[in-house]
């Protein structure tokens, strides 16, 4: 059988992109679970946090941090932190600028929907305009050896550090979500809003919050794919979709579901090109979308973010 | 106070801003923005940083800045005046007079003439490049957009795939035509291939349509999105039927028609093709408004204001979305036909998802719902680019960007179009208040999935 | 509300103004125009990529053309003066006809350096061919675009089609690399398709067996094929596409055990690649049909070496000695013609031109294909490409 050989070869690239699009799964299903609305522009806070995790990087090679050692750590860090704190600006801006004014204005969710298009086609055009068309290369920042092997598939330092960067951040928002008041804020408005402001919820606000948690995440994302493969305006777009199936698989507006999801996408989508001819990857992800949407739309773990405890 | 949801928002007393020095600084914003758009230069993969420079660091911003200063005083001086109130006392006597004479029927029917022979006679004085662009594009997008907007503008359906029925169209027409690597069955003139294409493409909505049709609002456009990824990754892959990303073997050859005595044959030459569109598009425009005033037409409006007070009433609902979709798609495959054999190489690279983006965003632009918005809309939506494009103002790449700026701007200002039907425009303000919906995309009360 | 909406409803009155009269100024802008001191004018056109993911392979050679046009009009010797039309298609072939219409509607453009990639050119060559506008490529190397069954009358190129690089690239594997296995990757491309296809009949006429593999450009995703890869043992793996996707192919394979030799094509011979796939890019080798001038050690090339960095401000690239030789072959087509160059005669000129250029002698058959042709192979040696000679010195080296 093609799955039985080299199955932990295909396992592992598996889980370490699954990795990434869980934590944009995220992104979206916190935004659909506190305002039923699909956020096309996330694609484009993950693309922003690409680009500024690069600009980071470039910024420390050129004052004269060298890639080596424990200086390795700091630039990995520090384009972490830039790449998800500009995925968070760009996340509440998208929000106080295009939705915000129609929240207020009662507006009907196909106008939802057409601005979000908008804003994601304005947003990486502007990107494509101001760095550039060429794909770009983040810089190699540490070396990429193997560090074990399991059952015969390597596993490297990358692999871990976008695995392990994933889960601690996935780890923090299962925490912040459910155990402080924000994040019972959060699931309130989720569950019920008008009821949420009655007990004295600042929707307003929680929604803000809300769009710059799944901002943070995406924005890491984006920086931890560019040193994976490289930063593009247009990368988010394939990955957008992928990861939006992604969180329906998993049972939309719940949290945790959006985390299996990503992660089950990606190892089913490493383990069916060892099946068959890579050409028809992009494929198997919208099938899978397509099939849950229309055998269990209510996803693997069921739908409210209310719920998701 | 604002609303949302209906139930009032707590008003924070403390840290309160001037709201008008907040609107002055959005202006500014807005001013920069622009700038920033407008320049000419691009961004290298080496300079991230040119384009930011060559805006900021040049007397221009400061004219855009100025502008928006300028902008602002107006709007508030416009504001603190009443000048919009006093403007329509003022003019009550003219605009009264202007409803009396635009209402008649027989001045409506004028302007519509008066267009036609204008869409008929004008282009001759076109330059080649100029008809070009009008057969290629315009004509294109404007029956595409004619098919779009039955399922956007009248069933409220929202379709991100659109496109993927005008690539089935123009590769109907490519199999049909002898222009596939596979032989076809029987080999049919361009003309012929139309109804067949209409046929297939109906087929072929039919097909999406049945099963997502039930999925709620937002989860149909993912998945219309999802079948044109799949469309065109079959396009793509199966090089041994469709050619591939090679695209087409032979060309497909242009319109002929050989019956009643008529033998005439289209070439390369714009004009003809021009005239062939205009009687396409005036027979679907003919078809569709007595589709609209018909029961089809309100069935689809009682299904986009209210679906579960429709269905409560007996509407079919599911059948007439499935006949929205099918008829949108039959439109989308004439379109194709005309297209393929018109550019005589089609590949899947013509078809791409921004182009399905695209047609709705010039349906949302001219008005959803209402033919003559839809028409004018994506006219200009694909003409201006070319102008802008050939006088050197606007950079070919750019011009997806100032589209999905006037989608957010028309989506935050004037969300019923261009040239709205009226009807349009009242569910819309109904929907604002709270009292009605405009779409078909509202999620029924709790406990009701899907 | 009202405010908004009067803004909004002068917009459309003001853009269609703003288009009404556009469009009756620019309608005289076509039309040839005599230059100044009684010279006439003629423009020589490009065609290709100048932006886009690919866009460096048009730029390279949209420069040497306007080198070799700005030489011609400051040696004196020309009894006219000469411009460069550029025409961008983003190597895409739905931009090709539209590209081309460009150039045909200029009736000042007399020939045609283009289109640069083989997708635009078959899209846009009924286009050439119904105005009697020869284009002649420097870098389309797709073998069907020469067949004769295609009417392409005014079309030529000086560089060899797919078929000579797919012959030549599997010969090599096979006997100066001496694999016995060899993974071919295609990326869904008009181009990729065509080439690894002629490589795969050539493997296995000299008995090198196969596996074939497809990955569509603008993936995001290259680890499963670089262990499918890895998995293989194969001891050479060939990519067949462009730059832009093989570098991330690259970086995932550097992440693999895979110990074979990594190749690719034209598409990829190019700094880009070494600067989008970082350290991954070391020991890639390239087949080519083109010459790199950098790595070129006769006079006349080193000086053209030496103007071209000087006038476009980067070195010369893939191509760039291919679109300096075409544009010469050009104007050493249209000088005899003196004042009264047309577009039939500089195709006629075309068929019975010998020129004796930078990367070979351009002769050109019948149906539009150079007569000499020659494949080079580069590798990727310490973030530099260079070239490590044709592929039959090296097989006749042993």
């Amino acid at each position: 059988m093609c799955l039985s050989q080299h199955f932990w070869q295909f396992l592992v690239p598996g889980i370490t992109l699954g990795c990434l699009y869980a934590l944009i799964a995220i992104g979206y299903t916190l935004v659909y679970g506190v305002l039923q609305l699909i956020n096309f522009a996330h694609s484009e806070i993950f693309m922003t946090g690409g680009f500024a995790g690069l600009f980071m990087v470039q910024a420390l090679t050129n004052v004269g941090v060298v890639p080596s050692g424990a200086q390795s750590w700091l630039i990995m860090f520090a384009g972490i932190s830039c790449g998800a704190l500009f995925g968070g600006i760009v996340a509440f801006l998208l929000e106080r600028v295009a939705y915000r004014p129609l929240r207020r204005r009662n507006a009907p969710r196909l106008i939802y929907l057409i601005t979000a298009i908008g804003a994601s086609l304005f947003l990486f055009n502007l990107a494509g305009k101001l760095f550039g068309r060429d794909k770009v290369n983040i810089p190699a920042i540490y070396t990429n050896g193997v560090v074990f092997t399991v059952f015969g598939a390597q596993v490297r330092v990358q692999q871990l550090i976008i695995v392990c960067t994933a889960v601690f951040m996935m780890l923090m928002l299962d925490l912040l979500v459910n155990r402080t008041k924000l994040g019972s804020g959060i699931r309130a408005v989720a569950q019920d809003s008008q009821t949420a402001s009655l007990m004295g919820v600042n929707i307003n606000r929680v929604i803000s919050q809300t769009f710059v948690i799944g901002g943070v995440l995406g924005g890491a994302a984006g920086f931890l794919f560019g040193t994976y493969l490289n930063v593009h305006y247009q990368m988010g777009f394939l990955p957008g979709i992928k990861a939006f199936a992604a969180a329906v698989l998993g049972g939309i507006g719940n949290i945790r579901g959006a985390m299996i999801g990503g992660l089950l996408l990606g190892i089913v989508e490493s383990l069916s090109q060892s099946c068959m001819s890579s050409q028809w990857i992009d494929v198997v992800a919208f099938v899978v979308l397509i099939l849950v949407l229309m055998f269990r739309p209510t996803g693997i773990l069921g739908q409210r973010l209310g719920r998701a405890a | 106070m604002s609303h949302v949801g209906g139930l009032p928002i707590r008003v924070r007393r403390s840290r309160k801003v001037d709201p008008r020095l907040v609107r002055l600084f959005g202006w500014l914003v807005l001013g920069a923005l622009l700038r920033l758009m407008t320049v000419t230069a691009e961004g290298t993969s080496t300079d991230h940083l040119l384009v930011i420079d060559a805006a900021f660091k040049s007397t221009a911003l400061i004219g855009w800045l100025v502008a928006g200063l300028v902008v602002w005083v107006l709007t508030e001086l416009w504001h603190a005046r009443k000048v919009g109130a006093l403007v329509t006392a003022r003019t009550t006597g003219v605009r009264q007079q202007w409803h009396a004479v635009a209402g008649r029927a027989l001045s409506r029917r004028a302007a519509l003439l008066a267009v036609v022979v204008a869409a008929i006679v004008l282009p001759q004085f076109l330059s080649e490049f100029y008809q070009r662009v009008l057969v290629d594009q315009v004509a294109v997008f404007v029956l595409l957009a004619v098919g779009l907007n039955v399922v956007v503008g009248w069933a409220g359906l929202l379709d991100l795939g659109y496109v993927a029925f005008f690539a089935i169209g123009a590769y109907t027409c490519a199999y049909f035509t002898g222009a596939l690597p596979v032989t076809p069955l029987f080999t049919l003139n361009p003309f012929v291939v139309l109804p067949v294409a209409v046929v297939v493409c109906l087929v072929a909505g039919l097909l999406l349509g049945a099963p997502t049709l039930r999925l709620r609002g937002d989860y149909l456009a993912i998945v219309t999105l999802g079948f044109h990824e799949i469309v065109q990754l079959f396009l793509v892959n199966k090089n041994n039927w469709t050619g591939g990303n090679q695209g087409v073997s032979r060309p497909v050859p242009h319109f002929t028609i050989n019956l009643l005595g008529i033998h005439y044959k289209w070439t390369l030459a714009s004009l003809p093709y021009w005239f062939l569109f205009i009687g396409m598009l005036a027979i679907v425009v003919i078809l569709f408004s007595r589709l609209e005033h018909s029961k089809v037409g309100r069935s689809w409006t009682a299904v986009r204001e209210d679906e579960v007070a429709a269905a409560a009433n007996g509407v079919p609902t599911v059948k007439y979305k499935l006949m929205a979709f099918a008829i949108g798609a039959s439109t989308s495959g004439l379109a194709g036909v005309l297209y393929a054999s018109r550019l005589g190489y089609i590949n899947p690279a013509s078809f791409p998802v921004v182009l399905s983006i695209s047609v709705l965003s010039y349906v949302i632009f001219g008005g959803m719902g209402s033919i003559i918005g839809v028409i004018a809309g994506s006219a200009l939506l694909t003409f201006l680019p070319a102008v802008f494009q050939e006088q050197n103002i606007v950079r070919q790449e750019d011009i997806p960007m100032w589209i999905g700026a006037i989608l957010v701007t028309m989506m935050l200002f004037r969300p019923q179009g261009l040239i709205p039907s009226r009807r349009r425009k009242r569910e819309l303000r109904l929907a604002s208040e709270g009292v009605a919906d405009a779409d078909a995309m509202s999620e029924a009360p709790e406990g009701r999935t899907g | 509300m009202h405010r908004k909406q009067i803004l909004v409803a002068a917009a459309p009155v003001l853009i269609g103004t703003l288009a009404l009269s556009s469009c009756s100024s620019s309608k005289s802008s076509s039309g040839a125009s005599s230059g100044g001191g009684g010279k006439p004018t003629y423009t020589i056109g490009f065609q290709g990529p100048l932006t886009g993911p690919n866009a460096q392979l048009g730029i390279n050679i949209d420069n040497a053309v306007k080198l070799a046009v700005q030489q011609a009009n400051a040696s004196g010797q020309l009894p006219f003066t000469l411009k460069v039309a550029e025409a961008d298609d983003q190597g895409d072939p739905a931009k090709g006809p539209t590209a081309a219409q460009q150039l045909i509607g200029d009736s000042s453009v007399v020939g045609v350096v283009g289109p640069t990639f083989s997708g635009a050119t078959k899209a846009a060559e009924p286009l050439f061919t119904q105005a009697g506008l020869a284009s002649v490529s420097a870098s389309a190397t797709n073998s069907s675009l020469t067949d004769p069954g295609n009417g392409f009358k005014t079309f030529f190129r000086i560089v060899p089609p797919d078929s000579a690089q797919g012959t030549s690239a599997a010969d090599y594997m096979a006997k100066v690399l001496k694999a016995k296995s060899v993974y071919l990757i295609d990326d869904k491309s008009d181009y990729g398709v065509g080439l690894c296809g002629n490589i795969k009949s050539q493997l296995g006429a000299d008995g090198v067996a196969v596996t074939s593999d497809s990955v569509a450009a603008g993936t995001n995703d290259y680890s499963a094929v670089a262990t499918k890869v890895a998995n293989s043992g194969t001891q050479a793996a060939y990519y067949c596409g462009y730059y832009a996707d093989a570098a991330p192919l690259a970086k995932a394979l550097k992440n693999t055990s895979y110990a074979g030799k990594t190749l690719s094509d034209d598409g990829t011979n190019d700094p880009k690649f070494i600067s989008l796939a970082g350290p991954a890019s070391e020991s890639w080798q390239f087949t080519c049909p083109c010459l790199s001038a950098a790595a070129a050690t006769d006079a006349t090339t080193q000086k053209f070496v030496s103007d071209y960095t000087a006038s476009a401000k980067q070195p010369p690239g893939t191509y760039s000695p291919e679109g300096y030789d075409v544009a010469n072959t050009l104007i050493a087509v249209m000088k005899p013609l003196g004042t009264n160059v047309t577009r039939a005669a500089v195709v006629n000129g075309l068929r019975s031109v010998d020129y004796k250029g930078l990367t070979k002698e351009i002769k050109f058959q019948p149906n539009g294909e150079v007569t000499e042709k020659g494949i080079y192979v580069y590798a990727v040696q310490n973030g530099k490409i260079t070239e490590l000679g044709t592929v039959d010195t090296l097989i006749s080296k042993g």
